[in-house]
């Protein structure tokens, strides 16, 4: 018994972490862990009871064929009436147990996709192969502005989640808050999340869309509103001002696709990279932010990321390096 | 004798079906080519211009770069590239430079990577065999991508 604890003690620590359906952290999340709880409960007392029977079935008859040996051959032919009394009481639990468990899963359903008269805020994530475009409201200009594969929950408060797609079909799924939700072309699905727990979760996408499906996930900080408040003030702002080989070299070589706002920089085909550097990830949870990383996504995406649409841009070593540093001042 | 006549039949449909498996065939990794086309006879050129990933790569870059702004569905005169006449050559090298160095100050050939001014001559070059309504539905395709510096999204 005492060598088993360990086993059964890892097999359980699966049930926690920052992608865990099993490790609420949110409203949505709670309400489809109940249900997952509820459904487990009454499978495995259905499955209990199977069980119990198949074995008192197997008793009885090892039983009898003892006593039809000794010649009494009764037992075995015509109809046993508790069985015939337990029929219906059998019959009707499983109706009822049934009923119990479609009107729970209806009632999980509308708690999940239920969407709140006034949400504090609004959120539009849009799924790229192979990344995710986030866009918040100024809160100081009232227009959109743009960050990608992160985004910040307040903590408490109901935030509208307005997903779309920009190629194939995508899946929003942050296990430990809310969804999954598909994210489809051409068309506009929308989810009402309330974070709880405070901390780092992870989401990933959830529908397979291509060749770096697994490489698109989606970091999540859940933090009280103060500090949202002031996360989201410091990503509307513009970039700060910076000259240098960094900035030109990347006005030609890399504004094409991407943006940074204050600069000429304008493109929209890849995430604005206006306050890259306070992001958590790269390339959509496929490396850690660090200045090393970086240079090399900057050097080398197609082997990082094989088919990515991020190419492979033939930069001399010392512009590579300009571009990194430039990028890892945007703060 | 008729099952061994049907089985040839499947045998040879299946192997059909199989090369059109090749058409699509990724090569993906940091293996990519660094230079322009070496004129006409260029070995790579049959690879992008006869890989239907390749082409389609390349129209998906055609509106990133904002390409449809002026070669659009509706282009007329020398900016329509589905009318099959070349102004400066229908080869793939010639419609390689006219792509990377003939657009004066937009200068493609800084700004855009080698491999992706492969996949876009592929497509332009492709272009003449689009039909009309092929045309139409790859831009209603790609109405949620963005088109250079505009992203209208899918949120309208």
């Amino acid at each position: 018994m005492r060598a088993r604890l360990p086993i059964v003690c890892l097999l359980l620590s699966g049930c926690t972490g920052v992608q865990s359906a099993l490790d609420p952290g949110g409203d949505q999340a709670s309400a489809l862990f109940s249900l997952f709880a509820l459904m487990m409960w009454v499978c495995g007392f259905v499955y209990a009871v199977v069980a119990a029977g198949l074995i008192w079935a197997l008793w009885r008859a090892w039983r009898r064929s003892g006593t039809d040996a000794r010649g009494d051959g009764s037992a075995t032919h015509g109809t046993d009436g508790r069985l015939a009394r337990l029929l219906p009481l059998a019959a009707g639990a499983i109706v009822i147990g049934l009923a119990a468990l479609i009107t729970a899963s209806f009632f999980a359903d509308r708690a999940l996709f239920a969407t709140r008269a006034q949400p504090a805020l609004e959120v539009r994530v849009t799924g790229h192969q192979w990344w995710w475009r986030v866009q918040y409201r100024g809160p100081a200009s009232g227009g959109w502005i743009e960050t990608a594969n992160e985004i910040h929950l307040p903590q408490g408060q109901t935030v509208r989640l307005v997903l779309g797609a920009a190629d194939v079909i995508h899946s929003f799924w942050v296990p430990n808050v809310a969804g999954k939700l598909d994210m489809i072309p051409g068309r506009i699905n929308v989810l009402d999340a309330t974070a709880r727990q405070p901390g780092w979760f992870r989401g990933q996408c959830a529908e397979f869309c291509g060749l770096q499906h697994a490489h698109m996930a989606l970091a999540v900080k859940v933090e009280s509103p103060a500090a949202f408040r002031a996360w989201l003030a410091r990503q509307a702002a513009p970039a700060a001002a910076a000259s240098g080989r960094g900035a030109a070299v990347f006005a030609t070589a890399c504004a094409a696709c991407h943006a940074i706002r204050g600069t000429i920089a304008g493109g929209r085909a890849g995430p604005d990279l206006t306050h890259v550097a306070t992001r958590r990830t790269i390339a959509a949870g496929t490396l850690t932010m660090t200045r090393g990383n970086l240079q090399g996504w900057i050097a080398q995406p197609q082997a990082i990321k094989p088919g990515t649409s991020m190419p492979a841009i033939p930069l001399d070593p010392a512009d590579a390096d300009a571009v990194a540093s430039y990028l890892m001042a945007m703060r | 004798m008729r099952t061994q006549r049907g089985d040839i039949a499947a045998r040879i449909a299946v192997a059909l079906l199989l090369t059109g498996c090749q058409r699509e065939a990724r090569d993906i990794g940091p293996s990519l080519p660094q230079t322009g086309p070496n004129r006409a006879h260029d070995p790579r050129i049959v690879y992008y211009q006869d890989n239907v990933y390749q082409v389609a790569q390349g129209g998906r870059y055609f509106g990133w770069y904002g390409c449809t702004a002026c070669h659009g569905e509706d282009a007329s005169g020398v900016r329509d590239l589905g009318d099959g006449r070349w102004r400066y050559g229908g080869s793939f090298d010639q419609i390689f430079a006219s792509v990377a160095e003939r657009h004066g100050g937009l200068n493609y050939a800084a700004r855009v990577p080698p491999e992706q001014l492969w996949q876009m001559a592929a497509y332009v070059r492709d272009l003449p065999q689009h039909t009309p309504e092929k045309r139409r539905r790859l831009s209603v395709d790609q109405v949620g991508e963005p088109q250079g510096r505009n992203w209208s999204g899918p949120v309208r």
